[in-house]
C-alpha cells in the first residue's frame, strides 16, 4: 500500500501510523517543499524525502522488510533497470517497502521528480546526500540494492540480477534474479542469496 | 518502318549494398613517454587534454553519451568509473588492435594515457593550476557542415519500448529531387543519439524496400535488409553513423550519385534506455556540381553458408579468401558479425609474400560495430590474397549470446542468426592489360568466387550472369541465369533476366517463355511486361506487344521508353493517332528521348497530308 510520497513527510513528522496515509499514486503535482540544496543536506544527518524532510525508512516500513535501490539520474545502467525496478515494486507493493535512493548530493529534488516521471517510476524516492543509507546498505554502485528483514538486518546487498556482466557487456536477458530472491528470503525468513557486486556507476565518485 | 527501334531491356541485379560517411571522435595524438604514471597528476595539466580529445565529443549535451565530460566536476563525478572503463578499454569505444596500418580518427587511448587517468584518481583527483587547463574543445552546434542543401526527415517516429532486447528499425526517406544530384557529404542525425548504436544508409534506387512497409512511411523492422541495385554502378560509399562520427566531405571526384526516384533507407540499431522513446531520424545532404570521376566500389567477402555453430562451441572458425584480379587501393573496411562473433581478423598476403593485417579485433562487439577508414589508402597489388578469419563463441561464456542455454546457430538475417561479412571499399586501378572498366573485372572475379564458394546460392549465379551479360559473354551469362532460375524456378527477377539474355541471343521462343514465367510469378512486374512486349514485337506479334506495353504503361505511366515502344507497336498495327499520343507522352516525360523523337518524326512523314 505504500505507494505515495506526497503524504509521507507529514506522516513521519507527526509520528502517525503509516499504513493509514497511503496515497493511491505518486503525484507529480505534489508541491515540493523546501529547496533540497546541498547546504541543507550537509546539515541533515539522514536521508531526505523530496520535500527535504528527514526520513527513516524503517519507521515507514513499520515492521515490513525494507528494500532500498540506489540509482542516479545520469547512470545509463541504473536507468535501463527502471522497468525491472518498477515491476519489482509492484510485485511487493503490499508486503515490503521499496524506495529509490539517490546518493548524488548535487541532484535536486526537482531533477529527481523529473527523472521519476520520465522513467515511469511510481516508487517513493529519497535523497541520501550524506550517504547514510549507502553506508547502511553497504552498496558501492548504482544500481545496487540493499534488503533488510523485519528485524532491520541487512540480508542482501548487491546487484539486482546478472543482466550486466561488466561495462558494455549485457546479456540479452538476465538469468539470475538476486534481488527478487533476496526479497522473497526476507519475507519468508529463509537465507538470502550471497551478495554479488553490481555493474554500474561508482557511488564513491559522489563523495 | 524498320527504322523503328525498341528501348533497352530492363534487368536488375541483386547486390546488397551499403553506402558512406564515417569518422570518429577527435584526432590522434600519441603519448610516447614511458608507462610510468607521473606523480602529482592533476586534472588541468594531465587529464583534461585526454578527456577533451577522446571523450568530450560524445560526452556533451545532445550527443550519444549519457553524461557530460566537459569540466573538472563532470569528470570527478565519474572518476572511478572512468578508470574502470578505460582499464578494460570499453571506453573510448575502439575495437581494432593497434597495428602498422592506421585508421582515420583513431580513438584508442595509449597505455600511458590510461595509466595517467588511474594515477589521477588514485592520487585523489586533484584539480591543479587553472593556468594548466587547455582551452575547451570547440564543437559545431547543429548541422556540422552548415545548413544542408536538402534535409530529409522520417515521416513517422518509431516508438522504442522502455525495455527489451535491442531493436533494429528501418526508415525509408524518399528523395524529393527531380534530376540526378551529386552528393559530397551526408550527415545522419539518427534521432536521440543516446539510443542509437549505429545507423547505416542504403541507397535504394528502385523503391524495393517500400514493399517491406505495412503502411507507407511507417518503416519496418529487421537487422539486415536487402536492396536491389543496378550493376556497373555499384554503390561505392559507406554511409555510416556511429557515436562521435565526424561529418566529412568526400574526396574530390568521389561524389555519390543520387537519381530521381531513389529512396534512402536508414537502418538503425536501437537500445532501450529504461523509458519509452520516440526515434525520428533525419538526414542532411550536401550537393556538389562535380560528378564522380573516380569510382570506388564495395567488395563483400562473406561465408554465411559455412555458419553452422554447434551449441556450446567456443571457437568456431569461418574463413573466406579472395584473390585480387587487379591493383586496388583499399580505402575502408567494415567487418560485420552478430552476437557470437569474437575474434575478427582480415589480412592481405601480397604477391611478394608479405602479410599485412588489415584489421584485427580481439573482442568483437556488435554494439560498437563501425566502418573504419584508413588514414592513407592501402595499396594492394594484383594477386594479393585477402583473407577474413572470424572466430565465433557460442558458449555460455559469451555474455552477448542471445540463447540461454546456447543453441545451434546458423547464418541468416535475423539478429539471432549469425553473419560473417567483410566489406572492403576499394578503388580499382586501371590496368592497360585488361579490357574494360576495372570495376567490372573486379566484380566478375568476385562473382566467380561466390559461385565457386556456394554453387547452390541463387544470388551468386545471378550476379555472375549479370557481369557476363554486361561484357557481352552472352552464352555463359545464359548458363548462369539458367542456373539461378533452376535454383528458384518461380523467381520473377531471374526469369525476366534469363528471358532478356535469350532475347539478346535471338532465342525468341525461349525468351517469351521466360518472360511469361516471370509474369506468372509476379503479374504486376513492369519490367517483364515491357520485355515481353519487346520479344513479341521481335516476333512481329504486334497485337501481343501492344497488350504488354499497354500493361507496362498502366503500371508505370511515367516511363518514357514504355510509352515510346507502345507508340511503335501501335504504328505497326496502323493505329497512328494512338501511336502519336504515346510518342508525345514519352517526350513530355523525357524531352531528350531520342527514340520517341525519331519515331515521331518518321510518323509525321508517313502521315504527312494524310488526315487522321
Amino acid at each position: 500500500m505504500l505507494r505515495g510520497l506526497s503524504g509521507l513527510a507529514i506522516a513521519v513528522l507527526a509520528g502517525m501510523l503509516l499504513l493509514a496515509w497511503a496515497a493511491p499514486e505518486f503525484s507529480l503535482a505534489a508541491p515540493v517543499r523546501g529547496s533540497a540544496k546541498s547546504s541543507d543536506a550537509a546539515e541533515s544527518p539522514g536521508a531526505l524525502d523530496l520535500a527535504g524532510q528527514v526520513v527513516d525508512p524503517f519507521q515507514i516500513a513499520a515492521g515490513k522488510p525494507v528494500v532500498l535501490i540506489f540509482v542516479r539520474t545520469d547512470c545509463p545502467i541504473s536507468n535501463r533497470y527502471a522497468p525491472t525496478i518498477q515491476a519489482l515494486s509492484q510485485k511487493y507493493s503490499s508486503t515490503a517497502v521499496m524506495m529509490l535512493v539517490y546518493p548524488d548530493r548535487s541532484e535536486s529534488a526537482q531533477s529527481i521528480e523529473r527523472h521519476l516521471h520520465d522513467y515511469g517510476y511510481k516508487i517513493d524516492a529519497l535523497r541520501d546526500p550524506r550517504h547514510t543509507l549507502v553506508k547502511l546498505g553497504e552498496v558501492k554502485v548504482t544500481p545496487e540494492a540493499a534488503v533488510f528483514n523485519r528485524n532491520r538486518e541487512l540480508v542482501y546487498h548487491g546487484r539486482i540480477d546478472n543482466w550486466y556482466k561488466e561495462f558494455g557487456r549485457a546479456r540479452s536477458a538476465p538469468t539470475t534474479h538476486e534481488l527478487d530472491d533476496a526479497i522473497q528470503a526476507a519475507l519468508s525468513g529463509q537465507s538470502a542469496p550471497a551478495s554479488v557486486s553490481g555493474v554500474g556507476c561508482y557511488i564513491s565518485d559522489l563523495q | 518502318m524498320n527504322h523503328l527501334r525498341f528501348g533497352p531491356l530492363r534487368i536488375f541485379t541483386i547486390v546488397a549494398c551499403l553506402v558512406l560517411a564515417v569518422g570518429g571522435c577527435g584526432s590522434r595524438v600519441w603519448s610516447l613517454g614511458p608507462n610510468t604514471p607521473p606523480a602529482n597528476v592533476t586534472f588541468n595539466r594531465d587529464v583534461a587534454p585526454i578527456v577533451y580529445q577522446y571523450c568530450s565529443a560524445c560526452h556533451r549535451p545532445g550527443e550519444a553519451a549519457p553524461f557530460p565530460l566537459l569540466t573538472y566536476q563532470d569528470v570527478k563525478k565519474h572518476g572511478h568509473q572512468i578508470v574502470a572503463v578505460t582499464q578494460t578499454r570499453f571506453m573510448p569505444p575502439w575495437l581494432p588492435e593497434p597495428g602498422p596500418l592506421k585508421f582515420a580518427d583513431e580513438r584508442r587511448l595509449s597505455d600511458q594515457q590510461i595509466a595517467t587517468i588511474r594515477a589521477w584518481v588514485d592520487q585523489g583527483m586533484m584539480e591543479g593550476k587553472p593556468s594548466d587547463l587547455p582551452p575547451k574543445p570547440k564543437f559545431v552546434e547543429g548541422w556540422q557542415l552548415g545548413e544542408p542543401d536538402l534535409i530529409l526527415k522520417a515521416a513517422k517516429p518509431y516508438m522504442l519500448p522502455a525495455t527489451g532486447v535491442d531493436t533494429y528499425w528501418n526508415f525509408i526517406l524518399p528523395l524529393p529531387i527531380k534530376e540526378t544530384r551529386w552528393v559530397r557529404a551526408i550527415e545522419i542525425r539518427p534521432g536521440d543519439k543516446r539510443l542509437v548504436h549505429h545507423a547505416n544508409i542504403l541507397v535504394d534506387r528502385y523503391e524495393s524496400a517500400r514493399r517491406m512497409e505495412k503502411v507507407p512511411g511507417s518503416g519496418f523492422g529487421g537487422m539486415e535488409i536487402r536492396i536491389e541495385s543496378e550493376v556497373f554502378d555499384p554503390d561505392s560509399h559507406f554511409l555510416f553513423w556511429k557515436p562521435g562520427t565526424v561529418v566529412t566531405n568526400e574526396p574530390d571526384g568521389m561524389a555519390l550519385r543520387l537519381d530521381k526516384g531513389t529512396d534512402l533507407v536508414l537502418n538503425t540499431h536501437l537500445q532501450p534506455s529504461g523509458k519509452g522513446e520516440a526515434i525520428q531520424p533525419s538526414i542532411g545532404l550536401y550537393f556538389t556540381e562535380k560528378p564522380a570521376t573516380v569510382h570506388p566500389m564495395l567488395l563483400q567477402m562473406q561465408n554465411d553458408t559455412a555458419l553452422d555453430i554447434p551449441a556450446g562451441e567456443k571457437n568456431f572458425v569461418v574463413t573466406d579468401e579472395f584473390t585480387l584480379p587487379l591493383d586496388v587501393d583499399l580505402l575502408g573496411i567494415y567487418p560485420h558479425a552478430h552476437y557470437l562473433g569474437k575474434d575478427i581478423l582480415a589480412t592481405a598476403v601480397l604477391p611478394d609474400g608479405t602479410t599485412r593485417t588489415l584489421i584485427h579485433m580481439k573482442q568483437w562487439d556488435l554494439n560498437w560495430q563501425a566502418v573504419y577508414r584508413y588514414a592513407e589508402p592501402v595499396s594492394l597489388p594484383r594477386n594479393t590474397v585477402i583473407t577474413m578469419r572470424y572466430v565465433y563463441d557460442n558458449s555460455e561464456e559469451n555474455t552477448a549470446n542471445p540463447n540461454h542455454p546456447p543453441a545451434r546457430v546458423r547464418g541468416g538475417n535475423r539478429s539471432t542468426d549469425e553473419m560473417a561479412h567483410l566489406w572492403l571499399q576499394v578503388l580499382p586501378k586501371n590496368d592497360p592489360s585488361q579490357n574494360g572498366d576495372p570495376r567490372m573485372v573486379l566484380q566478375e572475379a568476385w562473382a566467380r568466387h561466390e559461385v565457386e564458394k556456394a554453387p547452390e546460392a541463387f544470388e551468386a549465379h545471378y550476379n555472375l550472369a549479370e557481369m557476363l551479360q554486361a561484357r557481352g559473354a552472352l552464352d555463359e551469362a545464359i548458363v548462369q541465369f539458367a542456373a539461378a532460375a533452376a535454383i528458384r524456378p518461380t523467381d520473377a527477377v531471374a526469369n525476366n533476366a534469363l528471358g532478356g539474355a535469350l532475347l539478346a541471343k535471338g532465342d525468341l521462343p525461349g525468351a517469351v517463355q521466360r518472360f511469361n514465367a516471370a509474369l506468372t510469378a509476379q503479374p504486376d512486374y513492369f519490367d517483364a511486361h515491357y520485355n515481353l512486349g519487346n520479344a513479341l514485337a521481335s516476333q512481329d506479334n504486334f497485337g501481343g506487344a501492344v497488350e504488354q506495353f499497354t500493361e507496362a504503361v498502366r503500371l508505370n505511366p511515367e516511363d518514357a521508353n514504355a510509352q515510346a515502344n507502345l507508340g511503335t507497336a501501335l504504328v505497326q498495327l496502323g493505329r497512328l493517332t494512338e501511336a502519336r499520343s504515346h510518342y508525345e507522352a514519352a517526350l513530355r516525360i523525357d524531352p531528350t528521348n531520342q527514340l520517341a523523337r525519331d519515331n515521331l518524326q518518321q510518323l509525321e512523314q508517313i502521315t504527312k497530308g494524310t488526315p487522321h
